[in-house]
């Protein structure tokens, strides 16, 4: 039976292609690309009523973006929020704007309230209750007679110890200021009024986010000429800005490495056919890994497609071997060519195969879906060289004399006598170098060192951070209860125990629904101490009295005050009259358990607050750190895994090739990676989860290099290969080098580092790789 | 048509002439850095028989704010600077326009209650009275009207709630010390953050 069947083989070929023609038409009518940062992320690992939570407090936070308009007085401020809202609220991209406070739900919130309002007491007013009810009553006059209490004094008619006024003042405990309808904050000799946006949705396509972009970018040059300045902060916005210089990146670094590698092969091989067949099988590869990953996974990350297509591009190198193998030889075949490089390349997709399905046991949603695409990608580019390209390169005759390949050859001879006759320095030095290096190696795990922010948003996060305390922090309390009364007892624990922690300045504020809603045993609670104090009808008739209020009022006031005492406001009706913010900190109740969020801002000292979950029914929720810590701990496992799947090689190289032969191939990549890992720690590169892929692919390419050279030297009885695998793996490098190591000119932390990593390993492995097989005894002669 | 262009140089006199007054009035002002007395306030609450009525000192310095300081019926002490208000049951928000204004009338500076109010004023050979209409539609919610009224000296201030409620401030005793006393200086530092 025929092995050998290049037509029938470029025939199935071009079925296939066929077949990813017609999915890529299915494909590209959906809404396919993925952006949101949060995406990357893996659910939270914990019980799912936490995972909740968080899904709840970051939908909260992560589709609003603040802007803050100033200038010289509220007025104007305010109109210049205005113009700004104007143009927002055209481009269609929100699916709420808010400048003006609805007065009207103010109001009604009071009048749905104040029918509760003798069962209803805020913490403080309570405590002044039972401590000392005569100083309330001081307090009160103060503020009477005091040259501000005007809306107080308003609402003393029907309330008359100003205990209702208390108690909705404490429901907004910030006190924004409301100026011509919208809150203003002032700011030294400017007034900046506040506009806030929410998206409709937490994943923005890259179109919007660049829109968004775009349009906060003219509405502050707008504003700026106007006179004023606009600050604006949000997820939102940091998104659009990472995708906006992920995109820009990406096209930039794609063009020089284009340009480089076309250059490079154009001047190797002086004809355009291997560089056209190097663009085709890449292209396959991207075009099968972007249909068949979307067959199995609804959208792709587009960091997927920057991190998976780098890996794709190694299939180049087998398509250089391949070609190379055809420059040593007279008699030259495809078939020939083909026999010679398939066991190396079958290796090469092995090991890049073992590599992938160790990512894709990895929990990130965003390694799997790398995993997946990265490896259908490498299997379709090798495919296409296996199958089309004898096809293709059936009339491919190679002048045999090229000056890359005399270079090559000059350069695989002397290079390795050199390093062989200076051998104990540069061993010596070699080993100082790692030594030096991987001792300076630090982990950074910190997930927030993977956005990257120009200093212009970030500052104008800190500013607004600083006028307006009301971003909430990320981290929060998850308080949890058996039934209603459990859960409000342990919501009171935890606000009393942060209480003291506001007055030591460690956090500016928190909030939780029970700080706003007294439950029915507290609202009972509560109206037998004003019954027993400030409402006993001797002491509120003096008071009254005193004030100058009529007799009827004063009677009418008892008999309300009488009335009520079998009222209780149920938390439905309170969370009807509550603002959606506090609204959305109830998480509810059901058949285990009730639960809310307690939110804090403008945290100071994160010290005391992790040691609050000892409470009963409190858990402290770090989505942060405790990503940090996942990212860390798959650091750590990936790590595993790489030692792994070495292992793996070097057990399957050592079975083909023997032990003495095993480990001397295996060294090339084990050097190659622990150079890139030194070079990380003495340059104090980041060191996270995401080198780590860099490593994963600096092993892939120094074991084919090493393989490569191994084969040479094998058949270095009938033909010398040595020049030709030296050109290959020259190009190889140079290539990835080109594409992958500039990756390094970066301004994305991640994959700056992603980039050194690979630059240094590769490099490495191209220098390392010339020292299989060479003969020292052979080459004195 | 002749009527017409009357009207016309008769609103631009009318409107020239309210910033004229604000210039007016100011300079028949007496500048200060430091401006003290003594003030009456009588707050007429419709649903009460009688007004609240309380008296004590005010301390105004340019740069720090005011010191209320109410003596009788009950003593507390105000301190309002440009957005801080403390009181002595802490501290509390300040609504912001009341933060320009009060100071502002205090000070003086009647170019900046311009920026909140529209202002019209009659001028008499030795007193004044200035009539602020809020131009924030909210404040005017709340409140109907302002008047000032002095000769070289602010003496009264009445403010109208649009509810029917009227406060009536009135100030005497008023003197421009060049230096704060020490327990001025005291109150003043707790301001200061």
């Amino acid at each position: 039976m025929r092995v050998y069947r290049p037509k029938l083989y470029a025939a199935l070929w071009l079925l296939g292609m066929l077949a990813l023609a017609w999915l890529t038409l299915q494909n590209l009518r959906r809404d396919w690309l993925e952006t949101g940062f949060l995406a990357l992320l893996p659910q939270a690992e914990q019980r799912p009523e936490v995972a909740n939570a968080i899904e709840r407090h970051n939908q909260a936070v992560n589709r609003k973006v603040v802007w803050l308009a100033g200038a010289a007085n509220a007025g104007q401020a305010v109109t210049l929020a205005e113009t700004v809202k104007t143009r927002l609220a055209a481009s269609g991209l929100f699916a709420e704007l808010t400048l003006q406070i609805p007065q009207q739900q103010y109001r009604q919130s009071y009048q749905q309230l104040f029918s509760y309002r003798y069962q209803l007491l805020d913490a403080k007013t309570r405590q002044a209750l039972q401590h000392d009810p005569e100083r309330l009553l001081r307090d009160n006059l103060e503020t009477l007679y005091s040259p501000l209490g005007q809306l107080q004094a308003a609402n003393l008619e029907h309330d008359p110890l100003l205990l209702f006024s208390r108690y909705f003042a404490a429901q907004n405990p910030l006190q924004l200021n409301i100026e011509h309808g919208a809150v203003v904050v002032p700011d030294g000799q400017m007034v900046r009024a506040l506009l806030v946006g929410e998206l409709p949705d937490r994943d923005l396509k890259l179109d919007k986010l660049e829109l968004l972009l775009s349009l906060n970018q003219s509405l502050q040059n707008q504003v700026r000429q106007q006179g004023g300045e606009l600050l604006a902060t949000g997820l939102p916005l940091f998104t659009a800005y990472g995708a906006h210089l992920a995109q820009h990146e990406i096209s930039t670094i794609g063009i020089g490495s284009t340009l480089g590698v076309v250059a490079l092969l154009s001047l190797t091989f002086r004809s355009p056919r291997p560089l056209l067949l190097c663009c085709l099988a890449v292209a396959v590869g991207l075009l099968a890994a972007w249909n068949l990953s979307l067959l199995l996974v609804p959208k792709l990350h587009i960091m997927t497609l920057v991190f998976g297509s780098s890996l794709i591009g190694v299939v180049v190198d087998y398509a250089l071997h391949f070609f190379c193998d055809g420059l040593g030889l007279p008699h030259w075949t495809p078939r020939r060519g083909l026999t010679y490089v398939l066991p190396g390349i079958a290796f090469g997709l092995l090991t890049s195969l073992l590599g992938y399905a160790g990512l894709g046991f990895s929990p990130f949603p965003g390694l799997r879906e790398m995993a997946l695409f990265s490896a259908l990608g490498l299997v379709a580019s090798w495919l296409t060289v296996v199958m089309l390209f004898p096809f293709l390169l059936a009339r491919f005759r190679p002048q045999h004399q090229f000056g890359m390949l005399s270079l090559a050859g000059y350069w695989q001879r002397s290079w390795p006598e050199r390093l062989h006759r200076y051998r104990r320095y540069l061993c010596a030095g070699f080993a100082l170098l790692l030594v030096g290096g991987l001792s300076q190696l630090r982990a950074q795990d910190d997930v927030r060192l993977l956005q990257t922010a120009p200093t212009e948003i970030t500052a104008a996060d800190a500013e607004i951070r600083r006028l307006l305390p009301i971003g909430r922090d990320n981290q929060f309390f998850l308080v949890s209860g058996a039934d209603l009364a459990d859960w409000y007892r342990n919501e009171r624990g935890l606000l009393d125990a942060l209480a003291p922690l506001t007055a030591q300045a460690k956090l500016k504020q928190f909030d939780g629904v029970s700080s706003h809603w007294p439950d029915p045993t507290q609202q009972r609670a509560d109206y037998q101490l004003l019954k027993t104090g400030v409402y006993r009808p001797d002491l509120l008739q003096r008071y009254m009295l005193n004030l100058g209020f009529e007799q009827t009022a004063i009677d009418s006031e008892l008999q309300n005050f009488a009335a009520a005492e079998s009222k209780t406001l149920s938390l439905d009706d309170w969370l009807a009259s509550a603002n959606p913010n506090l609204r959305q900190q109830w998480l509810g109740c059901n058949a285990e358990a009730c639960r809310s969020i307690v939110v804090l801002a403008g945290i100071a000292d994160l010290a005391p607050l992790p040691a609050l979950a000892a409470l009963p029914g409190v858990v402290w929720v770090d989505h942060v750190s405790q990503l940090s810590d996942l990212f860390q701990r798959y650091r750590q496992r990936v790590t595993v895994l790489l030692v792994g799947v070495c292992s793996l090689i070097m057990g399957i190289l050592i079975y083909r090739l023997g032990w003495r032969d095993g480990v001397h191939v295996m060294s090339v990549p084990l050097l190659a990676m622990l150079t890139a890992l030194a070079t990380l720690g003495w340059f104090g590169e980041l060191f996270t989860l995401f080198n780590l892929f860099a490593l994963l692919l600096v092993l892939e390419v120094a074991v084919d290099y090493a393989v490569f050279f191994h084969m040479a030297a094998a058949s270095a009885g009938t033909v010398d290969k040595r020049d030709t695998t030296t050109l290959a793996v020259a190009l190889s490098a140079f290539t990835t080098l080109l594409g992958y190591g500039l990756l390094a000119s970066s301004s994305t932390a991640i994959v700056h580092a992603f980039g050194v990593t690979l630059a240094a390993g590769v490099g490495s492995a191209f220098l390392l790789a010339p020292l299989i097989g060479f003969n020292a005894n052979k080459s004195k002669q | 048509m002749k009527t017409l262009s009357t009207l016309i140089l008769w609103l631009f006199a009318a409107a020239t002439q309210a910033v004229d007054a604000l210039a007016a009035i100011k300079s028949r002002l007496v500048p200060a850095a430091i401006v003290q007395g003594h003030f009456r306030q009588e707050k007429q609450l419709k649903f009460l028989s009688k007004p609240l009525v309380s008296e004590g000192e005010f301390t105004f310095q340019q740069q720090r704010g005011v010191i209320w300081k109410t003596v009788s019926p009950v003593e507390s002490v105000l301190l309002i600077g440009e957005n801080r208000l403390i009181t002595s049951q802490g501290e509390q928000a300040l609504p912001a326009s009341f933060g320009r204004v009060f100071p502002a009338m205090l000070g003086g500076d009647l170019a900046e209650l311009g920026a909140d109010f529209s202002t019209s004023a009659e001028m008499q050979p030795d007193s004044w009275r200035l009539t602020l209409l809020p131009k924030d539609p909210l404040l005017g919610k709340a409140i109907a009207a302002i008047y000032l009224a002095g000769d070289s000296e602010l003496r009264s201030v009445e403010i109208r709630e649009t509810g029917g409620n009227v406060s009536r401030i009135g100030f005497d005793q008023i003197s421009r010390p060049a230096q704060l006393s020490p327990q001025q200086a005291a109150e003043f530092a707790r301001l200061s953050p």
